[in-house]
């Protein structure tokens, strides 16, 4: 008899587009995927991309973990047995306590993640508090750190000001340390092709030619982390031409009079020096910034700097004094990498937050959660992943970490390694075992994301659900199921009564005000979801800040940020700056696309680009083998002699092993680390 | 009556290969390859499905034939994989199956046609280069867009800089 093939609607478990399919689903697996034409006003208008295409690949590889596992060998050996989930939990549960009652709660990490649906990284944050501990975070900490905050600083709120339509609006768009061609291509061609068409402009700040760099009327190209220094430059050159927007910085804003003061000194002549790029060109982009309608689109290139945080508040600053947010046309905000970061900000994955919104030590928000949660929940405030791996062995004896990858994804990844080995005990939950699985004391299988039901957030605040297509492999659950299991096994049961991911939801809407009308029942009805805040169903925001702005007195707060140089610059041992970039088949650590053969075949391995002048003066041709080195180590491999990196750059793409050339200085501040300029040499290797 | 086929326009292409993942997924193999330049510049390319189809005319068994809407469409059944249509083809496309040691070309996705669905190329086509339709149909947006396009740069004075941004 043949098998009833059914239509599963899912949101693509990749980038933050949020783009939606059907996984074609006949008895638990899935066959293939079906383009979802039937939802026009969905993100992706039926499009995908090679990884959305091939989607469902990894979750069949024969490497998925399908049984609790127990470490026998040394830690990082990877030698585990399998044992059962009820043996696992007793484990857990009795570290758990052990740990507690010798250090106190406060000795206990927890990492969510942005590749876990809403539900469970709200589970995952209320289980923590549930110990008692606020050492909580996730990866999202080396993601959007940078921008994030400084939109928070400036604005009140950091989310994306518009839904996408309001890119193809745009007259001008500022593509700034981003690739979306590449790490975001259904974005590209629906909404940044189309703004082309309408005959708007383009201007990419890069040291790299990316993907859509062909569009571009203006292609600035400074040295990783000085783009700090052109922010600061268009600053003072739409102040010192009075190009701003006169009323909306009389009206909208406050501090104006001091960040002109801030910046009166860096003229593009100045950021020419640092940055390597043409002080005429610096102008002429400002002076379209300010007279045209801006979407900026900026992300990792931007973010992950250790003065990246300053070049973030610069950058709001430069969107409030044009005028360019809280009207149609305009779009600026953070970028995810996954497509469920929001999911696990919103859900206050962060060391001082509340899942309302509100800070760990407002002492009648906490009142309030107690009341709704039932339990005490601690005041004080965590730590982030920084310093809770710095602190590992010292104040942090055990982490329990949901999907991170952190050996590999973390700056100066060895010494990231060597910091697990000192954990009293960690708890690896994850689909696969993981270079940060195998340090793990236990691991535990986790359904993948077409084997659960749960809510998603795209980088627009569009909520979405989806939907279970396939079973679980051998004894996988879904991470939601996991942690309610646990804290049964912990005594924690009363507060965990879930049997559904409906149920968390439910509750998720009386807990998070921004998600109140995000009911299972609306959004199971509308495939499209809705923009949070979503006040009652139906309800949702798509342009925020028309009025007024996020803050307590509702104008933007413009804040002067100084020059600030990368802390490792290239000298006479470290000749080249070192940068690094996303390939459009590759996600993250690789975990789930080194499992996906269709794009693993198109995009197999690591190399480094090197200008032709460069490497004629290191006699290095495309193809050869060579050794990048940095202070914290070397790697081999294969040059790429290419046009597309300017001199005195290299640049690799991060999802192998590039980050164990990072460097892990920090932004005191944001805990930002610096993962996009570092100092490095590039020799060639004989064969 | 002008038969459809599949246009690329290669200056929406951005190189993301996904038109090759999502034939791959539906065929075992990818039919439409994605060429690369130094400039960045990419070309999607696949079967032409040529109004005079040379591997069509040279196929002794027949197991290549038109289909109803226009497709050179191929019966795996009548192949012997004799190769002529490889040999005739001027644009290299009909590749041997090893395994079956028989041809193997697009069919503009017979299948999913036969559903009221696009070819999985096109589907999946995140910027809209590949495009399935009529050839006038194809055109006359075409045409459409640059009249447009010539008609506003004219308004801004910048005529002349009219087919950059086509």
């Amino acid at each position: 008899m043949p098998m009833a093939e059914k239509l599963v609607p899912v949101v693509c478990p990749w980038c933050s587009v949020g783009c939606r399919f059907y996984a074609v689903s006949a008895n638990g697996y899935i066959r293939r995927i079906e383009f979802d034409y039937d939802h026009p006003t969905i993100a992706n208008r039926g499009k995908l991309c090679p990884k959305g295409v091939a989607s469902y690949q990894f979750i069949n590889s024969p490497k998925r973990l399908k049984k609790p596992l127990r470490r026998v060998g040394e830690k990082g050996e990877g030698k585990f047995e399998e044992i059962s989930w009820e043996e696992a939990y007793k484990i857990i549960a009795s570290k758990i306590r052990e740990i507690k009652e010798t250090y106190g709660p406060e000795a206990i990490a927890f990492l969510g993640s942005e590749k876990i649906t809403l539900e469970e990284n709200y589970l995952v944050h209320k289980l923590s508090k549930a110990i008692g501990t606020n050492h909580l975070d996730f990866p999202g900490r080396y993601c959007q750190y940078s921008n994030s905050p400084a939109r928070t600083m400036v604005f009140g709120s950091a989310a994306a000001t518009n839904p996408f339509e309001d890119i193809a609006k745009a007259e001008l768009i500022v593509i700034w340390g981003h690739n979306p061609a590449e790490t975001a291509p259904v974005l590209f061609g629906q909404y940044i092709e189309k703004a082309l068409d309408n005959g708007a402009e383009m201007v990419v700040i890069d040291p790299r030619s990316t993907r859509g760099h062909k569009y571009a009327s203006l292609h600035l190209k400074p040295y990783p982390g000085t783009d700090l220094a052109i922010a600061l430059a268009m600053l003072n050159v739409v102040i010192t031409e009075e190009l701003y927007d006169k009323e909306f910085v009389q009206e909208r804003t406050t501090g104006f009079e001091g960040l002109k003061e801030s910046v009166k000194d860096y003229t593009p002549e100045w950021a020419e020096k640092i940055s390597g790029v043409p002080a005429e060109e610096i102008r002429k982009v400002a002076r379209l910034i300010a007279t045209k309608r801006t979407a900026f689109l900026v992300n990792e290139g931007m973010n992950q700097h250790v003065n990246g945080l300053n070049t973030a508040i610069a950058i709001a600053n430069l969107i409030a004094i044009t005028g360019n947010i809280g009207k149609e046309g305009v779009w600026s905000g953070v970028f995810p990498g996954a497509q469920c970061g929001f999911c696990a900000a919103m859900s206050g994955i962060a060391p001082n937050k509340l899942p309302t919104g509100k800070l760990v030590t407002d002492e009648a928000a906490r009142e309030e959660l107690e009341r709704l949660w039932g339990f005490p929940i601690p005041d004080w405030i965590g730590l982030d992943l920084t310093t809770m791996v710095r602190e590992i062995g010292n104040k942090i004896r055990m982490m329990y970490i949901v999907g991170g990858n952190i050996a590999k994804s973390m700056p100066n990844s060895g010494w990231v390694r060597e910091q697990l080995k000192k954990l009293d005990f960690l708890v690896v939950q994850d689909i696969f075992l993981t270079e940060t699985a195998m340090y793990a004391d236990i691991v535990l299988p986790a359904a993948a994301w077409f084997e659960k039901t749960g809510t998603a957030i795209s980088a627009e605040r569009r909520v979405q659900r989806t939907y279970k297509a396939a079973e679980a492999p051998g004894e996988a659950k879904p991470d939601w199921l996991i942690i309610v299991e646990l804290a049964k096994e912990l005594g924690l049961g009363e507060y965990f009564k879930y049997e559904h991911p409906d149920e968390v939801l439910r509750e998720i809407n009386k807990v998070i005000p921004v998600f109140k009308g995000a009911t299972p029942e609306y959004l199971a009805e509308h495939p499209e979801g809705c923009f949070f805040p979503c006040s009652e169903p139906g309800e949702g925001t798509k342009i925020l800040f028309k009025n007024g702005f996020k803050t307590p007195d509702g104008k933007a707060h413009l804040q002067p940020v100084d020059w600030r140089e990368p802390p490792e610059m290239p000298d006479e041992e470290y000749p080249f700056w070192l940068t690094n970039f996303r390939l459009v088949g590759h996600w993250h650590t690789g975990t789930m696309s080194f499992e996906s053969p269709s794009l693993q075949k198109r995009w197999p391995e690591e190399y480094v680009m090197i200008n032709p002048k460069d490497a004629k003066t290191l006699g290095i041709k495309s193809g050869d083998l060579v050794k990048v080195s940095t202070r914290r180590g070397s790697i081999l491999v294969r040059a790429e002699v290419t046009e597309h990196i300017r001199e005195g750059v290299i640049a690799m793409p991060w999802h192998w092993q590039a980050n164990f050339l990072t460097l892990d200085e920090i932004n005191e501040k944001t805990k930002m680390a610096e993962l996009k300029a570092v100092a490095a040499k590039v020799e060639k290797v004989e064969e | 009556m002008a038969h459809k086929k599949i246009f690329l326009d290669y200056k929406r292409c951005i190189g993301c290969k996904a038109c090759e993942v999502a034939c791959e997924m539906t065929h075992g193999e990818a039919r439409i390859k994605v060429f690369e330049f130094p400039d960045l510049f990419t070309v999607p390319f696949n079967c032409r499905h040529c109004e005079k189809a040379p591997c069509l005319n040279v196929c002794p068994t027949g197991a290549l034939f038109r289909d109803e809407d226009g497709a050179v469409a191929f019966d795996p059944l009548k192949c012997i994989g004799c190769l002529m249509c490889a040999v005739a083809c001027p644009f290299g496309v009909p590749k041997l199956d090893e395994e079956n040691k028989i041809m193997d070309k697009c069919d503009l996705c017979a299948d999913r046609r036969e559903e009221g669905l696009l070819p999985a190329c096109v589907s999946a086509c995140p910027t809209e280069a590949l495009k399935f339709g009529e050839i006038n149909e194809v055109l006359w947006n075409r045409e459409g867009k640059i009249v447009a396009n010539l008609k506003s740069s004219a308004e801004k004075g910048e005529g002349e800089e009219a087919y950059l941004i086509l």
